[in-house]
C-alpha cells in the first residue's frame, strides 16, 4: 500500500476530494444565493472528480486488458494495486463494458445537470432539476454496494482509483442531499 | 620468443573481441533470443530440472504462460489440445505454469499437476481449492489431458525475464531459440492472425 499512497495520480485524486469537500462546506457556511452557488460548485467538483477517476479506471482497463493482446487474459498485478480488480475479467465489466466507461457516462451526466443549475440557478427548473440530481445520484448507490461487495467480499482487494469514484459518488450525493434541504428550507436564494 | 608474442598478441586480440564485440541480444521481443530458464518440469512423471536452451532440437517451440487460476487459462484448454493434435510432430509444446499476483491466483505444484492431468483437486465450491480462483475442481478442465511439458515458474522469476503481461500469453521461438512470435507484438503479424494461424505460417502451411 506504501506505493499505492505515493502514486501522483492518486495523490491527485484525493487532493481533489478534499478540494470538493472544502468548496462545499465553505458554501454551506454562507447563506443566500452565494452560498448556493459555492455549494453547487463543490458539487461540481466531486461530479469532475469522478469522471476523472473513473477516466483513469477506464485508463487502466484499457492497458491492461485491451492493449496489445486483444483482450481475454488475466493480467499481472498493474498500476498501483489495481490488477486484482480491474484485471480480473469476471469482474471488470457490465455486459462487456468496463465500470470506468460506465462511471464516466454517469457522471459525465450528473455533471451536466449540476452545471445547468450553476448556470442558472435561478430558473423555473432549478426545483425539478435538484430533484433529478438526486435521484439519478441515488441510481449509482446499488452499483456502488455491487462493486465494493465484489472488492471486499469476492475479490478481496480494493482498487485506490475505485475508491476516489465511489467516494466521488458519495460526495455528490450529501452535496446535492443538503441543496435539496437547501431548497425545502426556502434558502435557496 | 615469438611464439610467446604470438601467444599475447593473440590473447590480446581475444579479450579486445570480447569487449568490442556486440552483446547478445536476449529478450522476450521477436527477433532476440529467448531468455534461458533452468526450471522443474513435469511430464507425468517426477518433477525434473530442465534448461530451455537444452530442449531446442531445429523444431519449433510453442511456449505458453499460464496460471491454473485464470478464467481464460481454464478455457484456452482446449485450444492448446486442439493444437497439441494438429502441430505435435513439428512443434515443442511447452507451458510455463505462473501464479500472478491475484488474490486467489495461489497455485501449487500439486495445482499444476491436476490441471495438466485433468485429475481431481479442489471442488466446484468457492472455497479457494482447486483451479479457476479456487473455485472449479481441475478435473473439470475443458479440453483433453495435456501430455507435454508443464514448467514450474510459480515464484513468476521466468515470468519477470520474459516481460510477462498476463495470462495464457503465448511466444513461439524457431529451432535456435529466436523468438519469431510473441503475442503481445501484434503489429509484426498479419491482422487478426492467433497462435495457431501463426504456427501454421511459420510451418509453411499458410
Amino acid at each position: 500500500m506504501a506505493s499505492a499512497l505515493t502514486d501522483p495520480v492518486l495523490l491527485f485524486f484525493v487532493a481533489a476530494l478534499l478540494g470538493s469537500s472544502f468548496l462545499f462546506a465553505n458554501g454551506r457556511a454562507k447563506d443566500g444565493a452565494e452560498g448556493t452557488l459555492r455549494m453547487l460548485d463543490g458539487s461540481l467538483a466531486f461530479t469532475i472528480t469522478g469522471i476523472l477517476a473513473s477516466g483513469w479506471t477506464w485508463v487502466i482497463y484499457n492497458d491492461m486488458i485491451r492493449n496489445p493482446l486483444g483482450g481475454e487474459f488475466c493480467a499481472t498485478e498493474g498500476l498501483v494495486q489495481c490488477g486484482s480488480v480491474i484485471g480480473d475479467p469476471r469482474y471488470n465489466n457490465l455486459f462487456g463494458m468496463s465500470w470506468g466507461s460506465l462511471g464516466l457516462a454517469a457522471f459525465a451526466a450528473l455533471f451536466f445537470l449540476i452545471l445547468c443549475l450553476r448556470m442558472d440557478m435561478h430558473a423555473k427548473w432549478v426545483s425539478k432539476y435538484v430533484d433529478y440530481a438526486w435521484w439519478m445520484g441515488l441510481a449509482g448507490v446499488p452499483f456502488l454496494f455491487l462493486l465494493i461487495g465484489i472488492e471486499v467480499i469476492v475479490v478481496k482487494h480494493i482498487c485506490p482509483f475505485c475508491t476516489i469514484a465511489h467516494l466521488a459518488l458519495i460526495g455528490y450525493l450529501v452535496t446535492v442531499w443538503m441543496l435539496r434541504e437547501r431548497r425545502e428550507n426556502s434558502a435557496w436564494h | 620468443m615469438a611464439g610467446l608474442i604470438t601467444a599475447g598478441v593473440i590473447s590480446i586480440v581475444l579479450v579486445a573481441s570480447m569487449f568490442i564485440a556486440p552483446p547478445a541480444n536476449v529478450g522476450p521481443e521477436e527477433g532476440s533470443l529467448a531468455p534461458d530458464f533452468i526450471a522443474s518440469a513435469y511430464t507425468g512423471g517426477e518433477w525434473e530440472e530442465v534448461r530451455l536452451s537444452e530442449i531446442y532440437d531445429g523444431r519449433l517451440v510453442y511456449i505458453n504462460f499460464l496460471d491454473t487460476d485464470c478464467p481464460y487459462c481454464w478455457e484456452e484448454g482446449v485450444e492448446l489440445s486442439n493444437m497439441h493434435q494438429a502441430f505435435s510432430e513439428d512443434v515443442i509444446f511447452i507451458n510455463v505454469m505462473v501464479s500472478l499476483e491475484i488474490t486467489g491466483h495461489d497455485s501449487s505444484r500439486e495445482e499444476v499437476q491436476a490441471f495438466r492431468d485433468k485429475t481431481p483437486f479442489g471442488d466446484n465450491d468457492n472455497n479457494g481449492d482447486g483451479c479457476y480462483s479456487g473455485r472449479k475442481d481441475c478435473a473439470e478442465r475443458p479440453g483433453e489431458a495435456h501430455t507435454w511439458m508443464y514448467v514450474d515458474d510459480l515464484t513468476n522469476s521466468i515470468a519477470g525475464d520474459w516481460e510477462l503481461p498476463g495470462t495464457p500469453f503465448s511466444v513461439i521461438l524457431d529451432g535456435g531459440g529466436t523468438v519469431v512470435w510473441n503475442q503481445a507484438q501484434s503489429d509484426n503479424h498479419p491482422p487478426g492472425e492467433e497462435v495457431g494461424n501463426a504456427l501454421a505460417r511459420l510451418l509453411g502451411g499458410e
